[in-house]
């Protein structure tokens, strides 16, 4: 039990990245759509987050220093305030679907309109930020969000096809009656949602919540080499869920409860009960992630006090700048946009956060003045700056794409 | 005067040759003993001859990771140079003039300790 | 006089520095200032200068300059947009109170003894004070 919380941090980072409400979503709407054909682009998507979360954490614990500081001081104002911009747009559209997330999610379990359930999520968010030690929080919605392995269970409960599961995800490409662009806008949505900047602002900045230091090193690797496939497993069993039951059935995903409708037929109440705990979960871990990182990212770029380490009162605009955020989002949601809607747009604001997010970490983390001997080695750094330009290709392609196929229509 | 001000400054020779852009300005914590810390003195500054906008330092430390933003960093700022204070003869607005004979030195920092 | 006496000491080699070297714009600029208990109070905007007259011949041997201040405020949309903020309105960090330089600026004085956390402050009293639970450690 010791050693599950001690890759709390990695964990529910990881659900934020890879299964919160859009991405549960996006994840069946792929499956329904093209089997396990974009399965690859999720393993592409983990390696990177991997690879970055690592250099990310290492910064944080050797040098202190979370990641928007380090992206303000070697961006500057300019450049950083752009990113800043965009980030923050990203956290709270994100935040906003969370918020609508964690009310469908109970809608599920009670049948009662979400709109009743928005003010209860947001309250429930900005009381668990404001009272409850970050520790607690981690490790809680980590836990509760392990649950979502029920889809996995439910893939294996469905006796598939595997040989054909395996020609898919070994093949890939569009399907004969999907156009080449809308594969690729998927391939983009699913890389972007596995590599979103909220991860490592979030990861980094845990870092420095739980005050990790060099001698955590080897934590700050479990974390991530935990959490991050786990999120992708999750991803790709929910896309295979989907792929096994409604592909056949040519059922276009919409919403919730079509996501949970394969584990339903699997394992029946029981297992839908899992499913919905976990969703319950991850949603509202996801909006914890992404409150706390609209708060990190504006506290580190002006060098304000941040932390649910220090008392509200020692971290007054941080705080004031998560409850703001929150009631936007509240305001956002009163006016009955579709929250699972809210999230596809944010790949725009993605294509110009990835690249100014990912750039800073890179460079700091071979800089001897803060990492010490603790600097990039050859190999990190060759997979780093391929990453780079892969998260340039797709930022260049997501807007015309976005565009092209009407977001994914 | 505002340090902004100075960086992005057209370096000048006396006889008003631009010989580059101001992209930085060395400073070093060794004045008159303070309360705290030493006087902190401006001792020269770094002219780039094709950029004016400061960078991440490659041209002037050792650091060489990753490879391919240090190498065309280091080409983008190839030919910088330090010039000392004492070889500034006037600071304005947008400009700063060197002496005549003023020299041109390496701007290759000392290794900083890690902190 | 021991303050004049040390600037006026003949310049040394570039190459042979005296104390820490550093460059004002890769070491110093955006960085994160802290106060004495490691409480972040804001980041560096930009640098004052003192000992640089605008467009006066700088005659051979006078007092190097040196830094005074850290700027904030203001000056951020400054650097941002560009111009210049009237004297009267930047919010100062004078340089003497900086006890050392590394990846972040450590004050010797708490956060509490400056002008520039004073929104901080307000933010605190005002608002976030007032909420119950606002002034306690989470649980």
């Amino acid at each position: 039990m010791k050693k599950l919380f001690a890759v709390a941090l990695g964990i529910l980072t990881a659900i934020g990245g890879f299964v919160d409400i859009g991405d549960l979503v996006t994840n069946a709407v792929v499956g329904s759509r093209f089997g396990l054909g974009l399965a690859w682009v999720v393993l592409v998507g983990v390696v990177g987050i991997c690879v970055y979360a690592q250099m990310s954490g290492r910064v944080a614990a050797v040098s202190g220093r979370a990641t928007f500081e380090i992206i303000r001081e070697r961006l500057g104002p300019r450049a950083g305030l752009a990113n800043l911009a965009a980030s923050f747009l990203i956290n709270l559209l994100t935040v906003t679907a969370e918020i609508g997330g964690v009310a469908l999610a109970l809608q599920l379990a009670t049948s009662v309109d979400p709109m009743w359930w928005i003010p209860v999520a947001a309250f429930g968010v900005w009381i668990v930020i404001w009272r409850a030690r970050f520790d607690l929080l981690e490790n809680v919605t980590g836990l509760l969000g392990l649950t979502l392995i029920v889809f996995a269970v439910a893939l294996f409960m469905l006796s598939p096809d595997w040989g054909s599961l395996a020609d898919q995800a070994l093949r890939p490409g569009p399907p004969a009656d999907e156009p080449v662009a809308t594969y690729w806008f998927y391939a983009i949505a699913l890389f972007g949602a596995a590599m979103t900047p909220y991860e490592v602002f979030f990861f980094s900045s845990g870092a420095i919540e739980e005050k990790w230091t060099e001698k955590d090193l080897a934590k700050s690797r479990l974390n991530v080499l935990v959490g991050f496939p786990l999120g992708g497993l999750l991803s790709i069993a929910i896309a295979g869920c989907a792929a096994v039951v409604l592909l056949p059935a040519s059922i276009d995903v919409t919403s919730l409860s079509q996501v949970v409708l394969p584990v339903a037929e699997a394992g029946g109440k029981v297992a839908l009960s899992f499913a919905i705990v976990g969703i319950l979960a991850a949603t509202f871990g996801a909006a914890l992630e992404t409150t706390l990182s609209s708060g990190y990212t504006l506290a580190q770029y002006f060098g304000w006090s941040w932390g649910k380490f220090r008392r509200p009162a020692r971290a007054a605009r941080f705080h004031l700048a998560m409850i703001v955020c929150i009631l936007v989002a509240v305001a956002i949601l009163a006016t009955g946009v579709d929250p699972i809607l809210v999230t596809e747009y944010s790949v725009v604001f993605s294509a110009v956060a990835l690249p100014l997010t990912y750039l800073p970490i890179l460079i700091i983390a071979n800089d001897r003045e803060y990492m010490g001997d603790k600097v990039n080695g050859r190999g990190m750094n060759l997979v780093g700056t391929i990453y780079l330009v892969i998260i340039l290709v797709a930022a260049t392609a997501a807007i015309p794409l976005l565009i092209v196929t009407g977001a994914g229509a | 005067m505002i340090l902004s001000d100075l960086l992005g400054s057209d370096a000048l020779e006396a006889d008003g040759r631009r010989v580059g852009g101001v992209v930085d300005v060395r400073l070093e914590i060794s004045g008159a003993p303070a309360q705290l810390l030493a006087e902190t003195v401006v001792t020269g500054v770094l002219v780039s001859p094709r950029s004016r906008v400061s960078t991440w330092g490659y041209e002037r430390r050792g650091e060489n990771g990753p490879v391919v933003i240090a190498r065309l960093q280091r080409w983008l700022h190839r030919g910088s140079f330090l010039v000392s204070w004492d070889d500034v003869e006037l600071v304005d607005e947008g400009r700063v003039v060197f002496r005549d004979g003023y020299e041109r030195h390496d701007p290759m920092l000392p290794p900083a300790p890690k902190t | 006089m021991n303050d004049e006496s040390a600037q006026r000491m003949p310049r040394p080699d570039p190459r042979a520095p005296r104390g820490r070297v550093l460059d004002a714009h890769l070491h110093l600029l955006d960085r994160q200032v802290l106060d004495r208990d490691g409480t972040p109070v804001t980041t560096i905007d930009d640098l004052e200068l003192d000992g640089i007259e605008l467009g006066a011949r700088i005659e051979p041997g006078s007092p190097a300059p040196s830094v005074a201040a850290i700027l904030t405020g203001p000056q951020l949309l400054m650097r941002i947009f560009g111009g210049h903020a009237p004297a009267a309105r930047r919010i100062s960090i004078p340089w003497k109170l900086v006890a050392s330089v590394g990846t972040t600026v450590r004050l010797g004085v708490g956060a509490d003894s400056l002008d520039a956390s004073w929104v901080e402050r307000w933010v605190s009293r005002h608002i976030i004070g007032r909420i119950p639970g606002g002034r306690h450690d989470p649980e």
